[in-house]
């Protein structure tokens, strides 16, 4: 049977996918706001590659780039072979699109409305800067990741995206994002093959875009959501979600998405690394757990909490 | 890690130009996109969801009352949009991230929405960030006996 492995929790904003594209193609490297991030995320990156993960579910929010007001879904899961990147309105970034597996997104369907989560299906979902922004600072390309080399230049692993409404009121509860990480670990084990699978939420930490408090930076809430978030989950969990928008300013909700990554986890899973930074609007930091045997020869915990 | 601290004392310098932010969820520091607004920024939303194609952008921009009138924009909303009145846009319905997207397409980004919601120039806002807070969950909620 496949297996989730590991779980990744992960910030993302515009400015994080920008600063990628400048701080790579320019001579003087990092501006000095994301120079933290861009280093913070190498043992990310590294510990990604020696999970080696044949699939990623990724729970993300999209921005009002693929979905409409029209009509807003509280959950939906991208199904097909690709997965283009949205227009934000400044058109989309030079990196390769996204692959699908269709098996998965196929199964993972089934197997999650059968586990009753009423999925919108999404056959030719765009994803946005909630997927595209981190992407390139975690994953290693094929060949010079420019298209350039004996390789396609395209990223090292399939996705199956779920997309959570962080847009329109009413958001789903905290706890029914705690249960379908449940759901999406059982559904995983139910999958024919030995697929190894790493389950990554993305969202926060703590910001605010919109009012007078545009910019607010809580890392003493950050920090305490990090160290908490793996042994903690159901203390987190009945903090109300209101209580991280006023602390943390109203993105903050989004570290709810965090919840869908370690429940998909079992109990027994650790956190290897983390860390966090506030480059300039948006708290910026990643959790990276495993669960025991995934990552040998790692002294998990050891990392944790930084 | 911890990064943030290189720039402080700018940034401190900055942020005493601006109050801090409140530990609130009230207006004007926070202007919440509710089920009300949502539906009262419906127009506002689809006209400003239209601007995610290169195409849709260049039309806007070639005859903004024109492509304004098309989706059914009230002369109030109009006024708003011609004004790049961000605060205004968000207290009538407009959802930031739709919103976002008419910054993007005149030539405007986050930062021009911020300093207008914040009441400052937006050099003193981009100074003023991080606006550092303090605080977590009451050790009387339940995080607390963690």
């Amino acid at each position: 049977m496949a297996a989730v492995i590991g779980g990744i929790g992960i910030s993302h904003t515009p400015s994080m996918g920008a600063e990628y594209d400048r701080g790579i193609a320019s001579p003087d490297g990092f501006s000095p706001r994301w120079q933290p991030w861009y280093d913070g995320t190498r043992r990310v990156e590294e510990l990604l590659e020696r999970l080696a993960p044949d699939h990623l579910v990724v729970i993300y929010n999209d921005h009002l780039n693929h979905f409409d007001l029209d009509n807003y879904p509280t959950l939906a899961i991208g199904v097909g072979a690709r997965f283009r990147q949205a227009d934000e309105g400044w058109g989309p970034r030079d990196l390769p699109d996204l692959e699908g597996d269709t098996r998965w997104g196929l199964h993972l369907t089934e197997e999650l409305i059968g586990r009753e989560f009423d999925l919108t299906v999404s056959q030719d979902l765009t994803l946005d800067h909630g997927v595209f922004s981190w992407l390139p600072y975690v994953f290693h390309r094929g060949g010079d990741g420019a298209g350039n080399g004996n390789e396609t230049g395209g990223w090292p692993v399939t996705v199956t995206p779920i997309a959570v409404n962080m847009v329109r009121q009413p958001l789903p509860t905290a706890s029914r994002l705690r249960s379908l990480g449940r759901a999406i670990r059982a559904s995983v084990e139910a999958f024919t093959g030995d697929d190894r699978v790493v389950v990554i939420a993305t969202g926060g930490m703590s910001h605010q875009i919109s009012g007078a408090r545009f910019g607010m930076a809580n890392e003493d809430l950050d920090r305490y959501f990090l160290e908490n978030l793996p042994g903690h989950l159901d203390e987190l969990v009945a903090v109300p979600v209101r209580e991280y928008m006023r602390l943390g300013g109203t993105e903050a909700a989004e570290l709810t998405l965090w919840f869908t990554m370690r429940a998909a986890l079992s109990q027994q899973a650790s956190a290897v690394y983390s860390f966090q930074t506030f480059p300039a609007i948006t708290g910026c930091g990643a959790l990276v757990m495993a669960e025991p045997g995934a990552l040998p020869g790692t002294d998990q915990g050891s990392e944790a909490g930084s | 890690m911890r990064a943030g601290q290189a720039g402080e004392a700018p940034e401190s310098a900055a942020a005493a130009a601006l109050p801090p932010p409140s530990l609130d969820l009230d207006e004007p520091g926070t202007i919440e996109f509710t089920a009300e607004r949502a539906l009262a920024g419906r127009a506002l939303n689809r006209f400003a969801l239209s601007l995610r194609s290169p195409a849709s952008r260049a039309e806007f921009l070639a005859d903004e009352p024109g492509y304004l009138r098309r989706f059914g924009l009230s002369d109030e909303e109009a006024r708003l949009v011609g004004e790049r009145d961000w605060t205004g846009l968000l207290r009538a319905g407009g959802h930031l991230q739709a919103m976002l997207k008419l910054a993007a397409t005149v030539g405007e980004d986050l930062w021009s929405i911020g300093a207008c919601n914040a009441g400052c120039d937006r050099d003193v806002l981009i100074a003023a960030t991080p606006r550092r807070v303090s605080g977590v969950p009451a050790p009387g909620s339940p995080a607390g006996g963690a």
